[in-house]
């Protein structure tokens, strides 16, 4: 059982600082546990300001745990003790988050090849590997373009293939499709299962849209408001590959969203 | 040039004239003020206002008899000595003190008194210190273009966007790499805007310290003019320190120009 675990999470509990002579802040994400397995696509699913974010910022080190702990392929990286942040947990956490934070200054191919430049790990492999995934979301032709001459949509693939260029095992995304027009997103999730299904990454996947939580997980959580916590899981049995724009046609479909849309209010 | 993207809705044939037109109002305006400045001569007498033609003479005759070269050299040595040091020291020290806040909380009203020191009364100090070589001008330059550039660096350091920074982290950049390649290069257009202000300023300060102690320079002609009451002498110089300040002027701009090649070109701004 250990052995497919990718991710565990334990008690997890988050407030932010007290201030002095103030009531103690309220808990943001409380006593919030659940496990990934290795390979696994988990979504997690909640209504804005649920802590979602929060969450993820917790997993990739770069906010720190109240409560609770975080073990990491058997080993703990994170609980309420934590002096020192390893954001990244040395590159084995890959995190797409919800702006693309494209260096805008570089462009698109530069941006890609950005991770592997700082890890001085760019060789001739890197950059075939780079020019493939370039290939795979549709981007040839656009590698010496800067970000603001890109599209919403093609920002966000090269935010994508910027973390799947250096191949971390386990991948964080928050929201990361919420920002464009609903085709480019149905496209952007094709891209992304179709990706998974070459890499096999361990993802957790969180969004506020119950479709796109059902179309690319393979189970899913639900999140309710403050303090955040696991209201319910739903395993996806939708069979795969999947077609994200016919995904409503699937057997099974209507059952699980009603579900999940009862779960969340 | 940049007004290639928003000419090109145009009708052929309008591209051109809106270049022109800056350049028929640059030739204007200098016309005008070449009038002016005539008009000025004429009216208050050659004491007051050197003539135009006799200053552009002045200039001519320095050219040929070698003090053009020998005084711009002067001043720029200084101004150049005293830019690379503060600009330099301006730079450094907001990446240090972004390493502790507190740090940086406890230095700062020590930074902001330092600032209120009136640098060019210190000369008659530092020439007690240094000697009457350049070392005291190049203490004054630096002074000036240090607090400049630590102001606008230190801005820009605060301003950058910190979700890049987490980016960069996640990915496994070292916090060296991060100062290098996210955070220099976002505060570039902050770091320009100060080079453009520390620039005159360092030519400035370099002549003015020359009015107090040099041997040669654009500041110690218009002195030792200045004493002889030759006005044309005065103008002259200031007439090669604004082509100076102008020539370095063009060089940032161009320079400038590269570094941020990858901003969008702002469509109010075109000409």
């Amino acid at each position: 059982m250990t052995g497919t675990q990718m991710l565990q999470i334990k008690n997890l509990g988050k407030r932010f600082p007290a201030r002095a002579g103030r009531e103690p802040p309220p808990w943001i994400i409380q006593d919030m546990s659940f496990s990934v397995g290795a390979g696994e696509l988990l979504t997690i699913v909640g209504p804005s300001g649920a802590g979602k974010s929060t969450l993820l910022n917790i997993i990739a080190q770069i906010d720190v745990a109240s409560a609770g702990e975080i073990v990491f392929d058997g080993e703990r990286i994170a609980g309420a003790e934590q002096k020192t942040l390893h954001p990244g947990l040395n590159r084995r956490i890959g995190y797409v988050t919800q702006d693309d934070n494209l260096l805008p200054w570089r462009t698109t191919i530069d941006n890609v090849l950005f991770p592997l430049e700082v890890q001085g790990a760019l060789d001739d492999a890197g950059r075939t590997r780079a020019q493939e995934l370039i290939g795979a979301v549709g981007l040839t032709g656009f590698e010496r373009y800067y970000p603001h001459e890109l599209s919403g949509g093609m920002r966000k693939r090269a935010a994508l293939i910027r973390t799947l260029v250096y191949d971390p095992p386990m991948i964080l995304m928050d929201e990361p499709f919420a920002a464009v027009d609903a085709q480019t997103r149905t496209q952007l999730q094709e891209d992304l299962l179709r990706l998974w299904s070459l890499k096999r990454k361990t993802i957790i996947f969180v969004t506020h849209d119950i479709t796109e939580a059902i179309a690319l997980g393979d189970r899913a959580l639900v999140l309710t408001q403050r303090p955040a916590h696991i209201a319910a899981e739903h395993p996806i049995p939708i069979p795969r590959p999947r077609a994200v724009k016919d995904i409503f046609t699937m057997p099974g479909f209507t059952a699980i969203y009603e579900h999940i849309r009862a779960d969340v209010q | 040039m940049s007004s290639a993207d928003i000419t090109s809705d145009l009708p052929e044939g309008h591209a051109i004239p809106r270049q022109w037109i800056v350049t028929a109002g640059r030739i204007a305006l200098a016309v005008a003020l070449l009038a002016a400045w005539e008009w000025g001569a004429r009216a208050f007498g050659p004491l007051f206002f050197a003539p135009p033609l006799a200053t552009a003479q002045r200039i001519v005759e320095m050219a040929g008899n070698g003090k053009l070269l020998t005084d711009t050299i002067a001043t720029l040595r200084v101004s150049a000595l005293g830019f690379v040091i503060g600009c330099a020291a301006g730079v450094a020290l907001p990446f240090l003190l972004r390493l502790s806040p507190r740090a940086t909380a406890a230095i700062e009203p020590f930074i902001l008194a330092s600032m209120g020191i009136p640098k060019y009364a210190l000369t008659p100090w530092l020439i007690l210190w240094f000697g009457i070589g350049d070392a005291p001008k190049v203490v004054v330059v630096t002074l000036f273009v240090f607090y400049i550039v630590l102001i606008t660096v230190f801005a820009g350091v605060r301003g950058v966007d910190q979700r890049l920074i987490n980016m960069a982290r996640i990915i496994g950049a070292s916090e060296r790499t991060i100062a290098r390649k996210v955070i220099w290069i976002s505060l570039l257009p902050f770091f320009f805007t100060g080079l453009k202000v520390a620039l005159p300023r360092a030519v400035s300060a370099a002549i003015v310290g020359e009015f107090l102690v040099a041997v040669e320079g654009i500041g110690f002609s218009i002195e030792r003019a200045r004493q002889l009451s030759d006005t044309t002498g005065v103008f002259a110089g200031i007439v090669v320190a604004v082509t100076l300040v102008l020539i370095i002027n063009a060089a940032v701009n161009a320079l400038e120009r590269h570094a941020l090649r990858w901003r969008p070109t702002d469509r109010d701004m075109q000409l």
